[in-house]
């Protein structure tokens, strides 16, 4: 794959002869290490679900957050550099509350998205003229799921590291997004409900996942028609999700 | 040698009592200030009904005793249900609707859609506060349809505290005209209720309003715009007022 990377690989502003950006397909690359996130929209709402990789026991579970409140109504899940998600997920929130002091209104769920991307290729080595400090000098290795509900109606997003974003109607991304992406294949269906979407990412969780899905090693949340509000769902409430999709309890054993 | 600010009085006084010679009369220091503001007249009101809202503003252009123009508009129309309607000084409004303009344009282009009254309503008070210490002298109306299809009046200040009401005057001609809206719309302490009005009654009783307030202001007359917006749109209209 990266036989004629040669020297091209080094800068982020300088395309190879065959018309690549290196540093951003290596970023890329850095989002399929990260946890898997999942994401599925539905005409009652929009679900986000993650894994929350625990590097060891002794780690708080509760301390380790893959999904963000952008603004009341849009959420965010991520996969990749954590670090480098909290950048765009501050920007974004900043973008969202900018939104509402000037048009006291709530900032569409696309141009929340619109708004990230714009960040995403704002990187470069040298400051511009104005001596304005970059708040990145590589690709962000980060992709993320902006579930949002506005005027539309309740929408989902992907964006990745160069900048481009999609509207889906399910999406997985992370180490484990091409298994869960087929099973969101077959499993998805238009005319699901919230609860049905909420079983179904806990049940791709579940597969994907090489610990055993616990309340406190996983995150899911909402962002319903309803209460068209962001939720982010408690232990207890993912653990009433997992009772009901695995009554007969889950086995210790990965991946069966 | 003459103080720049300082007032011609207080400068000769205390050349005096130091035994300088007295400034020649014929010369007298004069003051220098900073005046970049005028009112240039006019006035302008919106009243709102349950489906539709209804917006007038006179087009006389005046500075002091002297008409500069008599069809000047005061009205810009900013997106297919929204009018601003502004009182005070002429190239203030000028630089103002131009700048909300833009700004919803680049609104348009950025969430591809227009802008709801309630967001124009809030973008109008955000420029106008940014401007806090240095003031646009304008004295707004915003009038147009919501999103529920109600009509909708917001009135302001010219730092930008505004407030969604049933109808608003401003202007040179404002107290004349908020007298009759109170009487007639708002049905303030009343000896007898009154119906509530019709749309076409609503729009005579507006023209009704903006010529009595010409009979007395003088700085009110010429033509009267009226603007019209219900489901159809933006409907503009004139009417001719006094012209003396």
């Amino acid at each position: 794959m990266f036989a004629t990377r040669s020297e091209y690989d080094r800068g982020v502003n300088t395309f190879s002869p065959e018309g690549r950006l290196f540093q951003v397909e290596y970023a890329i690359e850095a989002v399929k290490l990260g946890s898997t996130a999942v994401g599925i929209q539905t005409s009652e709402g929009v679900i986000l679900a993650v894994e929350r990789r625990l590097a060891s026991p002794l780690v708080v579970p509760s301390s380790i957050e893959k999904i963000y409140e952008l603004d009341y109504h849009i959420g965010c899940a991520m996969s990749g550099l954590i670090a480098d998600a909290r950048t765009l997920a501050d920007h974004a929130r900043t973008e969202c509350a900018n939104h509402f002091f000037t048009f006291n209104e709530r900032m569409s769920t696309e141009s929340c998205v619109h708004a990230i991307s714009d960040l995403a290729l704002d990187f470069s080595d040298v400051a511009d003229r104005r001596d304005r400090k970059k708040l990145m000098s590589r690709p962000f290795g980060v992709s993320l799921l902006v579930a949002g509900v506005d005027d539309d109606g309740p929408s989902l997003w992907k964006t990745d590291p160069t900048g481009t974003y999609s509207k889906c109607t399910a999406a997985a991304i992370g180490s484990a997004s091409e298994s869960a992406q087929g099973t969101l294949q077959e499993q998805y269906n238009k005319s699901m409900t919230l609860k049905e979407a909420e079983d179904l990412a806990v049940t791709i969780l579940k597969q994907v996942m090489e610990e055993k899905l616990t309340k406190s090693n996983a995150e899911i949340a909402s962002v319903s028609m309803d209460t068209k509000r962001y939720h982010l769902y408690t232990p207890d409430e993912l653990q009433t999700i997992i009772d009901r999709v695995f009554p007969q309890g889950i086995s210790t054993e990965p991946g069966t | 040698m003459m103080g720049e600010w300082s007032s011609g009085e207080g400068l000769q006084q205390h050349m005096q009592s130091h035994g300088s010679v007295p400034r020649p009369v014929s010369n007298p220091p004069m003051e220098h200030r900073f005046m970049p503001y005028q009112n240039n007249g006019g006035t302008v009101f919106a009243v709102a009904g349950p489906t539709y809202a209804v917006a007038m503003a006179d087009t006389r252009l005046s500075s002091g005793m002297r008409i500069l123009s008599r069809n000047t508009t005061k009205c810009t129309q900013l997106t297919s249900k929204c009018v601003v309607l502004t009182g005070g000084m002429q190239a203030e409004m000028v630089e103002l609707h131009k700048r909300m303009k833009i700004l919803i344009t680049q609104y348009e282009h950025a969430h591809r859609r227009e802008p709801s009254v309630n967001a124009v309503a809030q973008l109008l008070s955000t420029r106008l506060y940014f401007k806090r210490f240095f003031p646009y002298y304008t004295f707004n109306v915003v009038v147009g349809l919501d999103e529920e299809g109600k009509g909708a009046v917001y009135g302001y200040d010219a730092i930008g505290s505004f407030e969604r009401i049933p109808y608003v005057s401003q202007g040179t001609g404002a107290e004349l005209v908020t007298s009759v809206l109170d009487n007639q719309i708002g049905k303030t302490n009343q000896t007898k209720q009154l119906e509530p009005l019709d749309k076409t009654d609503l729009i005579d009783l507006a023209k009704d309003v903006i010529a009595a307030a010409g009979e007395r202001d003088i700085y009110t007359g010429d033509y009267a715009e009226v603007y019209v917006i219900d489901e159809t749109g933006v409907n503009k209209s004139k009417v001719d007022l006094r012209k003396e």
